[in-house]
């Protein structure tokens, strides 16, 4: 997945751990982002309010304020994506997390590649949200029709009755035909939610988005699973 | 409106019926201790009667003297006024008598009649003479001796105290045994609590009750018993914990003092890591479904698709053709429940058929509709389990070993996915079948 804004993304890494801090400090510096690093979580929420970032990633146990009440301050002005990570892994934490406005939930221990991906997800929704509405494109691509008014999909002589996460699944899967999208930008931008491993509703979207392909008769392409990275929607593959 | 067994009843029907009694008994008790002490007693009619037989012989004999030298010698006896009438109310005795004694005379009571405790003084009573009536009467002021109710203060305290007193206690012993002894139990079982006796529970006496303390002592032994199952679970699960992750760290410690290349410890760290982070995540997982309550989101689920995402991954993590894992359940087949932890459980019974199935053996899931529920059931082909263990594979941590081939895990899968369907008011159980064993799951029905 290319970044898609241009120059360097700019993150506020708010993190007390030190070994960790500077780990993705240093990591995502090397990927091409520009990192600022806290290690408090008041100074966090006043270098977040003062400059401006395009993402947020923080801890939720934080010396001087934790990570849930600077999210609370730092949504009353910003509407800046919030990226948060903690080792405490309950559900609860998450789900407060997601109530207070975080964009995404990553629970500890995770790995730098994950982060990236999470990241560049957000990144992504963030600039496709910006961007003003396209004009669609190759509509009719390979005989499937899109109905943006109905959110479904015509072939042959008829609608394959999806509904409208489902719909707007297989066009953005559509949209960027033959590039692989992570789970987690897909959980950005079609569910507008943040991706967790148990989260299945996704897979659940493509197996019935598979299964009415199926039954109105299209074969040309499908939605493909790419292991360990997320879905494309490409030709069938002869050989499988 | 309270119930028909409510403790409201019992203590109505105690509490109305005491006061109805108290005040019944109050009321003729009394009354009759009352009555009785204003007659005159036996003995003192006796005597007084002698006294009226003793005044005729006397009249009969020497008339006016002879009344005037008994009237002499009663004086000297009894100390109070007596005298002699005749028919015509007057004195029979040579002395006149005063208007004073002439008025107490108009008013004379027989020896029958109550005495009034109201009237001042003494009363005065007219005794006729038992041979002839007509002839004339002795009056008498009644000896104080003779005088009833000595003992009335001591009738009193004893109709008006001691009884209802004793009553009352009576009544309060029974409030007791009715209200505080279950509350007694009740703070015995707490006290055992704190004493770390889980297992304490109350007596069937109180657990059996149909009023509102039945009631409360139901709810504290399903409490307790909660409350104990939780604490040994999390007991349980400490201990596998600690134990299940002393493996992965010896391992790792042994890899360290190994002559290993860097890569292959590279290796080996990060399989090692992968395995532990699985371990604390079921734990977490399998502790949070057994200890959150709050209801889970529900949405219909369609089982063939379910079961098609689910496919896809198991083949893809055990090398498995999809024609191995089959669907014998058509596109009706819709569920009601929560599809993330719905997902879970039939994905950990579904590693788990294929990781003890033997290699080309068949999985395959099939249903039937029963009422408001869909039962479904997973079978495989790796040879069942002992009937005593069918029960045991969901308890954590539970590894059987020999006879079903595979290994691997934590033995955690089942337990989770019980705790997910029982989270979503289904039923999961295993039976063992000619070739292996089939997991069945009851779930409830879409309503489309």
């Amino acid at each position: 997945m290319t970044p898609v804004s241009v120059g360097h993304p700019r993150i506020l890494a708010i993190e007390d751990d030190l070994v960790l801090g500077a780990y993705v400090h240093e990591q995502l510096g090397r990927s091409g982002f520009e990192v600022t690093w806290c290690q408090n979580g008041r100074e966090g929420l006043e270098l977040a309010r003062e400059r401006s970032f395009d993402l947020v990633l923080m801890d939720i146990l934080l010396p001087g304020m934790d990570g849930l009440s600077v999210l609370t301050y730092l949504r009353q002005s910003h509407s800046t994506p919030v990226v948060l990570m903690s080792a405490l892994g309950a559900e609860a934490d998450r789900i407060s997390g997601f109530r207070l406005g975080a964009d995404d939930y990553l629970p500890k221990p995770f790995s730098m590649a994950e982060l990236r991906v999470r990241i560049e997800a957000i990144l992504r929704r963030v600039a496709l949200d910006r961007r003003p509405v396209a004009i669609p494109l190759n509509r009719d691509s390979h005989s499937l029709r899109f109905d943006d008014e109905l959110c479904d999909v015509y072939f042959g002589q008829q609608w394959a009755g999806f509904t409208r996460s489902e719909y707007r699944l297989l066009e953005t899967l559509n949209r960027s035909a033959d590039e692989v999208l992570s789970k987690a930008f897909l959980y950005q931008h079609v569910l507008q939610r943040g991706y967790a491993p148990h989260d299945r509703s996704l897979d659940m979207h493509v197996s019935q988005i598979r299964r009415k392909l199926k039954a109105i008769g299209y074969g040309e392409r499908e939605v493909r699973t790419v292991w360990g990275k997320g879905y494309v929607l490409s030709a069938v593959d002869e050989g499988a | 409106m309270p119930g028909r067994h409510s403790l409201f009843w019992k203590l109505a029907f105690l509490l109305v019926g005491f006061c109805l009694l108290m005040i019944w008994l109050s009321w003729s008790w009394g009354r009759y201790m009352e009555q009785k002490n204003l007659f005159l007693s036996v003995e003192a009619r006796k005597t007084l009667q002698e006294y009226a037989a003793q005044a005729e012989q006397a009249w009969n004999q020497g008339q006016e003297a002879g009344v005037d030298a008994w009237l002499q010698g009663m004086t000297q006896r009894e100390g109070s006024w007596v005298g002699v009438i005749g028919g015509d109310l007057q004195t029979l005795s040579s002395r006149p008598l005063t208007p004073r004694e002439n008025q107490r005379l108009t008013f004379l009571r027989g020896l029958d009649w109550p005495v009034s405790l109201h009237a001042r003084g003494l009363p005065w009573l007219r005794v006729p003479f038992p041979g002839d009536p007509d002839a004339g009467s002795l009056v008498i002021e009644l000896p104080q001796r003779f005088m009833p109710g000595q003992y009335r203060l001591l009738w009193r305290v004893l109709t008006n105290g001691v009884i209802p007193g004793l009553f009352t206690l009576l009544l309060c012993v029974g409030l007791y045994r009715l209200l505080v002894v279950p509350l007694n139990q009740l703070r015995e079982q707490a006290n055992a609590w704190s004493a770390d006796q889980l297992n304490a529970r109350l007596s069937s006496q109180t657990t059996s009750r149909r009023d509102e303390l039945g009631e409360l002592g139901r709810a504290f032994d399903q409490m307790s018993e909660r409350l104990q199952g939780t604490v040994s679970l999390q007991q349980q699960l400490l201990r596998d914990l600690s134990h299940e992750l002393r493996t992965p760290l010896s391992r790792l410690r042994v890899a360290c003092d190994s002559e290993h290349s860097l890569a292959a410890l590279r290796e080996r760290l990060s399989r090692e890591v992968d395995g532990m982070q699985r371990l604390v995540e079921d734990s977490l997982q399998l502790a949070w479904l057994d200890t959150e309550r709050a209801p889970l989101a529900a949405e219909e689920i369609q089982v063939q698709a379910l079961w098609e995402m689910l496919t896809e991954n198991a083949c893809f993590e055990s090398g498995w053709p999809a024609q191995q894992l089959q669907c014998e359940l058509t596109a009706e087949c819709w569920v009601r429940g929560n599809l993330n932890t719905l997902a879970q459980a039939l994905e950990n019974i579904l590693r788990n058929a294929i990781r003890h199935s033997p290699l080309g053996a068949v999985v395959s899931l099939d249903g039937c509709r029963e009422g408001e529920y869909w039962h479904l059931w997973l079978e495989d082909q790796g040879g069942g389990v002992d009937e005593v263990d069918l029960e045991r594979i969901f308890a954590p941590f539970t590894r059987l070993d020999g006879s079903r081939p595979g290994n691997g895990g934590f033995g955690l899968g089942l337990s989770i996915a019980r705790n997910a369907v029982q989270r979503q008011g289904g039923q999961i159980w295993a039976q063992n079948t000619e070739h292996g064993l089939r997991l069945h799951m009851r779930l409830l029905a879409a309503s489309l």
